[in-house]
């Protein structure tokens, strides 16, 4: 079941088309990072998803619930959490939690359990200080166990790690990761290492549609290059092996990188037995025997371009 | 209903941690202590003023005085701080963004508005009626009886020009950016209905008066029917208020 | 000058007042290391000398919303 789904969804701020014909569809219980520069049209995207921003045209449903712009019942099956979160800074989290349950409609019980719980998987419980003396990451976190409080079926992050120092980014990576349990995650970003770590779908978008979308697995292979690095012992002439290599009938190109050679082939599986054949057969002195393996960096940047 | 209770709830607790209820609690209270004294003590500060042969004589101070001290000073600073206090209740919270997380919890838009309206109506009462008793407590004492006619009448006309400016605050935050945007068109309302009190035929409309008339009302230059349109236009005008901003403030962007 | 003496009860409650409201302000002044704009001494001079409109305006537009 799709928990999300956009279909030609255009948004204009002035002259500028921000999102231009932008569909894709989130499956259930999967994290779907959704990458792209800054400016790219993210932040807009997830606000229309939320209803805080009209749509010029086009159909966004939140489990088969057309949204609304404005006041939306769909909501009631999100939790977002947007990218810097403001808080009421006079309250304690709890207090916030609370505020937070009533409005949603829990009862006082589940209210008292849900926080509880809550601000454990988000390592908040036992903070008794107003929240406004918390540090970026301790509101962010916050900010996770008030979206995940009404048991969403769909969890927004609004890049949830920009602001953050590393060990609050690997915090809240290792939260939503968790999260996946309960719930499906939306999750945008510009990190890109972020995206590897925990998604299994990503779509990058740029110049307001989807560049690219598909499990993150399947985008990798069908984008792997035939590539193989080798390192040699620091006497050995590489111009010498680089001549030789590139006249084999199954090696498009060699290039020589400092101390190691790149080497191009039409096909990996067939070429890496050959290409192995050879170096034994030669004794060459081997330090490093690599398989090129595609970057969503490297992916980005070819698609961005 | 339980999510308007929540954020009430929230509201108060608001007033009351960022100092909101302090302030207006010792402003008012401060009034109702000083306007029977300065009235009383009026005559003394004129004499240790006056000049040598230059005798000023003014009749002893009554209770009327004492009245007339407190209305001038609730209906001008005190009101005043009343929109100082209350100026960003909304506006505040829309730059800051504190509401986003509220209403996608699914907390309805007109539902901020009429609880923020009744929580500050409840907070301008409560203090408009110490500020009164301590008045009127002070008053009796100073000047014996502090029975006057039309006294209650008149608190209820200043206490209804508070609820119009609470309307307007929120009506004037509803569709600005900014955090005094709100407050800043409050003012200029209330700047140009001073201006429409010039006009003789307007001045029968005009909700001024419910905060210009009190002290009339005490000593008979005023008659309660004067105040029987400004009070409907007023009612009027609050309810207008109250319910447009209900309506822009669902369709802005947050 | 005899009958503002007189009047001494009735006066220090007042003085009382405005004092609570100016050191409350103060307090949270000198607690919080910023304001929303002038500085922290200018805030200082305006808690301490502009009699009940000083704080007031400090708790209304001055304070900061971070500690």
């Amino acid at each position: 079941m799709n928990v999300l789904s956009l279909r030609n969804v255009s948004k204009r701020f002035g002259s500028l088309n921000v999102i231009d014909g932008l569909s894709f569809d989130v499956e259930e219980g999967i994290v779907f990072g959704f990458v792209g520069k800054n400016g790219a049209g993210k932040t807009t995207t997830m606000k229309m998803i939320l209803g805080l921003l009209a749509c010029d045209s086009g159909t966004i449903r939140v489990c088969d619930e057309e949204v609304a712009f404005g006041e939306t019942a769909t909501n009631r099956h999100i939790g977002y959490l947007p990218d810097v979160p403001e808080f009421y800074g006079y309250m304690k989290a709890k207090e916030y939690l609370t505020l937070c349950g009533e409005i949603t409609g829990l009862s006082n019980a589940q209210i008292r359990s849900r926080s509880d719980e809550l601000l454990n998987l988000v390592g908040l419980s036992g903070v008794e200080r107003k929240i406004s003396t918390y540090s970026r990451g301790m509101k962010q976190r916050l900010g996770i166990a008030q979206a995940l409080l009404n048991s969403p079926k769909l969890l927004i992050c609004d890049e949830p790690t920009s602001a953050l120092d590393p060990i609050g980014r690997s915090e809240i990576l290792s939260i939503l990761s968790a999260a996946k349990k309960y719930t499906t995650v939306l999750f945008s970003t510009h990190i890109l290492s972020d995206v590897e770590r925990i998604c299994d779908r990503v779509g990058i978008l740029n110049d307001g549609r989807l560049m690219l979308e598909g499990d993150l697995a399947d985008i990798k292979s069908r984008h792997r290059e035939n590539t193989v690095t080798l390192e040699f012992e620091s006497t050995f002439d590489l111009q010498e092996v680089q001549r030789t290599f590139s006249e084999l009938p199954f090696v498009s190109s060699v290039e020589l990188q400092n101390r190691s050679l790149l080497v191009r082939m039409s096909d990996t599986i067939d070429g890496n037995h050959r290409l192995l054949e050879h170096l034994t057969r030669l004794k060459l002195p081997l330090l490093k025997y690599e398989v090129g393996e595609p970057t969503l960096e490297s992916l980005f940047m070819e698609i961005i371009k | 209903m339980r999510s308007y209770i929540a954020f009430c709830k929230k509201e108060v607790l608001e007033n009351l941690r960022t100092h909101k209820v302090l302030i207006l609690m010792i402003v008012f209270l401060l009034f109702g202590m000083m306007s029977p004294l300065t009235a009383k003590l009026m005559p003394e500060i004129f004499k240790s003023l006056a000049l040598d042969g230059i005798v000023i004589t003014i009749p002893e101070p009554t209770a009327l005085d004492a009245y007339a001290q407190f209305f001038k000073n609730t209906s001008q600073m005190g009101l005043l701080v009343v929109l100082l206090v209350f100026g960003g209740m909304l506006s505040n919270e829309i730059t800051k963004g504190t509401l986003i997380n509220m209403v996608t919890k699914g907390l309805s838009r007109p539902v901020v508005i009429l609880s923020k309206f009744t929580v500050a109506s409840i907070l301008w009462t409560l203090t408009l009626l110490a500020s009164f008793a301590t008045t009127f407590g002070y008053t009796a004492y100073l000047f014996g009886s502090g029975g006057q006619p039309n006294l209650l009448f008149s608190i209820f006309c200043l206490w209804l020009f508070g609820l119009f400016l609470l309307a307007c605050l929120l009506f004037f935050s509803s569709f600005t950016s900014g955090n005094f945007a709100g407050l800043a068109l409050t003012a200029v309302s209330l700047l140009i209905l001073l201006l429409l009190d010039i006009f003789p035929r307007l001045h029968a409309l005009n909700p001024i008066a419910l905060a210009s008339l009190n002290t009339a009302l005490l000593s008979g230059a005023a008659q309660v029917s004067d105040l029987s349109i400004p009070i409907g236009v007023t009612l009027g005008l609050t309810i207008l208020l109250l319910g447009s901003s209900m309506m822009v403030f669902r369709r802005r962007k947050l | 000058m005899e009958k503002i003496i007189e009047y001494l009860p009735f006066l220090i409650p007042i003085i009382l007042l405005e004092l609570v409201l100016a050191v409350t302000a103060l307090i949270h002044l000198l607690k919080h290391p910023d304001v929303k704009f002038g500085n922290k001494t200018i805030w200082i001079f305006v808690v301490l000398f502009l009699q009940i409109i000083g704080p007031i305006l400090y708790f209304t537009i001055g304070r900061s919303d971070q500690s």
